[in-house]
């Protein structure tokens, strides 16, 4: 345990005590006395405004303890700054809290903070492939590597492909990972309006998304990946109903592979007077036998045929 | 009783009471050091959970509920505002060049209102001024809210919907449903923010904590929340309301009455989860809803056969149903508040089954010393403890009290807000 009231070089500081706001605080904590101690350390050099080294070592102890200290993460970088700290040191030093504080927001913020700062991508995207051994599905991850994309350009040209490339592999190693699809798109559609009416990428980001059906047709991510292609680039919903076929039809109820196909086809079916009521008959498979956790949903979009 | 002769599990009140009241009278454990900067909001669930379960009257003497009152005014600043927390006050060494390091926080600020309302302060000693000025500073050029403003003005902390939720609540509390300025005091940009969510809103009809990013349950009821509070939700066609051609979101219903019923799961524990690693097609195993019915479509590989051959065969009599907070993910308790919330807000809570959710919530995640855990079998904590309780309070379970889903507290809670005098008083009721 680090302690400073008897280090020689904490000897000028006066902790301030915490106060807990009377005789009736709420949510009060049973701290230890270790944070109890290194609080009102921080207290004390907050106040006075003090940045220096040993500033640097009192906030990575606080850290340690409450990473979600949100004022503790904005104090270290202005220290940074005012020292004029070498940034690819405190990289060093961030990586492994990260990997330690998984869930933790305010890390990825001070990240960010210093990358810019130091205005080099170098080493974070096997940094990310890091994170993301543990929880292939980590959220801040998946955010980090998407302001990494934006900040340095990374979806233009070859860096473009590479991002591709990575996220298709990442596709590969678990095709329900919905994380990587939705990065998938921001990849493809995310850089501008273009792509999106880029016929060659449609056909390109349909076929795709196909294939993956294929391989796993009740996995909605890349069901929910095609329709949206659909709605972004305006094109008819019908054009799919051979390929949604393959996985449900009317015509064997019993043989059905796959819920999503079935919706979708509902969907197309919908569209026209003169097959809704082969979309209810979807709706009704949906409801009875195929997704019956959403009944009460299926049986609602069966009602609103009507309209 | 059921039919079968066994019990069917209820909510245990006495003990859910047990646990409140311990989480109320005596220390947090030390594990909850690192939510040290989030004791504004453990107190609004602690207080409220008991409210719900209508044990706060009987819990508190006079004297402690004052006592309460004056603890979360002393974490309000004198320039308006409260901290998050006691741990950050200075004391009289404040001053006005190191209160950056001191600063307001959103959470803190909302949910400091909504405990005041619970020990049924009057509100008078807010700084009610102060804070709608500071609130308009959190709002960035984007229409997002940050968490705190920082030095040189710069607004900190994340621009997702969270922040815009909580920036809704505190305008709703002092301010109501009122456009533009209120005693002198500018609005916030409230179209902006909408454009602003609108922009996070995703591909597959969620919404996420920024353009681009995947779409997640919390996110998108917190912006639904938002959406209510700032009385720009879509206009329900089955009601008579009158567009009056303002900016509203969602921008597409039901594709978010797709995403929103799609988070219900039979993926409750490890064991019913599997990622699909290579080649090999749904079965049985893989496939996380409801498809025991679905066949092989072909000869999966002997890599895929393998990694399914051992596995359990998941329950498919929908006895139990949870929520997950994307797509693919596993159960988890908070969900079903992240899910059923904008559900109930957009008047559709009818498109889930409540019962099985019910069950689920009551026989695999109640915990035997009260409260509720993140997944089954966990240990309680207060954050799950409390969105499991307000699920249930919504769901109007017996014995817990009528349930307001935007502000996540009971409606005589919010009744208190609303009967406040110098509030009816804003629109000359």
């Amino acid at each position: 345990m680090v302690n400073y009231s008897d280090d020689p070089k904490w000897a000028d500081i006066t902790p301030i005590p915490q106060d807990d706001g009377g005789p009736h605080p709420l949510a009060a904590i049973a701290y230890s006395d270790e944070y109890s101690e290194a609080m009102g350390y921080l207290r004390a050099v907050m106040a006075k405004e003090e940045h220096s080294e040993r500033v640097l070592d009192l906030t990575e102890h606080i850290i340690e303890m409450n990473p979600a200290h949100y004022t503790v993460w904005l104090y270290r970088a202005k220290t940074l700054k005012e020292l004029n700290f070498d940034l690819k040191t405190e990289i060093e030093w961030l990586n492994p809290a990260a990997l330690k504080h998984l869930k933790n927001y305010q890390i990825w913020h001070h990240r960010q903070t210093i990358i810019s700062q130091l205005n080099d991508p170098a080493g974070e995207t096997d940094f990310i492939d890091t994170m993301l051994g543990p929880d292939s599905k980590n959220y801040h991850v998946w955010s980090y590597r998407q302001w990494l994309v934006k900040q340095f350009g990374l979806w233009k040209g070859e860096e473009g492909q590479k991002e591709l490339d990575w996220v298709d592999g990442m596709i590969g190693d678990d095709v329900r990972n919905n994380s990587a699809w939705n990065h998938r798109w921001f990849v493809v559609f995310g850089c501008g309006e273009e792509n999106i009416r880029d016929e060659a990428i449609v056909n390109r980001e349909m076929g795709y998304a196909k294939a993956a059906i294929h391989k796993a047709p009740q996995n909605q991510s890349p069901w929910n990946y095609l329709h949206g292609i659909i709605r972004g680039s305006k094109t008819a919903l019908s054009s799919l109903k051979d390929f949604a076929l393959q996985f449900a039809s009317l015509e064997n109820p019993d043989d059905v592979h796959s819920s999503h196909a079935l919706d979708l086809l509902a969907m197309i079916y919908a569209q026209d007077e003169d097959t809704k009521e082969k979309a209810r008959q979807a709706f009704d498979l949906l409801a009875n036998k195929y997704d019956p956790v959403r009944k009460p949903y299926w049986n609602y979009r069966k009602e609103t045929l009507v309209n | 009783m059921s039919t079968l002769g066994l019990e069917e599990m209820k909510l245990n009140i006495p003990k859910h009471i047990k646990y409140w009241r311990r989480s109320l009278k005596t220390f947090l454990p030390h594990h909850y050091t690192g939510n040290d900067s989030n004791r504004m909001t453990l107190a609004f669930f602690v207080l409220s959970a008991l409210d719900l379960l209508g044990d706060l009257d009987d819990a508190l003497t006079p004297e402690e509920r004052q006592g309460h009152i004056e603890w979360v005014y002393r974490c309000q600043l004198p320039e308006g505002g409260f901290r998050a927390f006691p741990g950050a006050d200075f004391g009289s060494l404040r001053n006005e060049s190191n209160k950056v390091w001191d600063p307001a926080s959103v959470p803190a600020t909302f949910f400091a209102l909504l405990v005041l309302s619970l020990l049924k302060d009057d509100l008078q000693r807010v700084k009610r001024r102060e804070i709608l000025e500071w609130l308009r500073s959190m709002q960035r050029p984007d229409g997002s809210f940050g968490e705190t403003v920082g030095e040189g003005g710069r607004v900190e902390g994340g621009s997702d919907t969270r922040f815009g939720y909580m920036s809704a609540g505190i305008r709703w509390v002092l301010r109501g449903h009122v456009e533009g300025p209120v005693d002198g005091i500018e609005d916030i940009d409230v179209d902006k923010f909408i454009a602003c969510v609108r922009g996070s809103e995703t591909y597959d009809g969620g919404i996420s904590d920024a353009e681009f990013h995947e779409a997640h349950a919390g996110f998108t009821c917190c912006a639904i929340n938002a959406l209510h509070l700032l009385d720009r939700l879509p206009l329900d066609p089955r009601t008579s309301q009158k567009d009056e051609g303002r900016l509203r979101g969602v921008s597409n219903l039901p594709l978010t009455l797709h995403w929103l019923t799609s988070r219900q799961t039979l993926t409750l524990t490890e064991d019913d989860f599997f990622d699909t690693y290579g080649d090999e097609t749904d079965s049985t195993a893989t496939c996380h809803d409801s498809h025991s019915f679905i066949k092989l479509r072909s000869y999966p590989s002997a890599r895929g056969h393998n990694s399914f051959i051992e596995r359990p065969i998941p329950d498919f009599n929908l006895k139990y149903v949870g929520f997950n907070g994307r797509c693919n993910k596993i159960a988890d308790t908070c969900y079903a508040y992240w899910v059923c919330s904008p559900l109930k807000l957009l008047n559709h809570l009818e498109l889930i089954d409540l019962e099985p959710i019910r069950r689920w919530l009551l026989e695999k995640m109640q915990h035997m010393v009260g409260g509720f855990g993140k997944h089954a079998g966990d240990p309680p904590d207060i954050y799950h403890s409390y969105l499991g309780l307000a699920v249930l309070a919504m769901f109007e379970e017996p014995g817990l009290k009528g349930f307001d889903a935007a502000l996540c507290m009971s409606n005589d809670a919010k009744r208190h807000i609303e009967e406040l005098e110098w509030r009816s008083a804003i629109w000359g009721v």
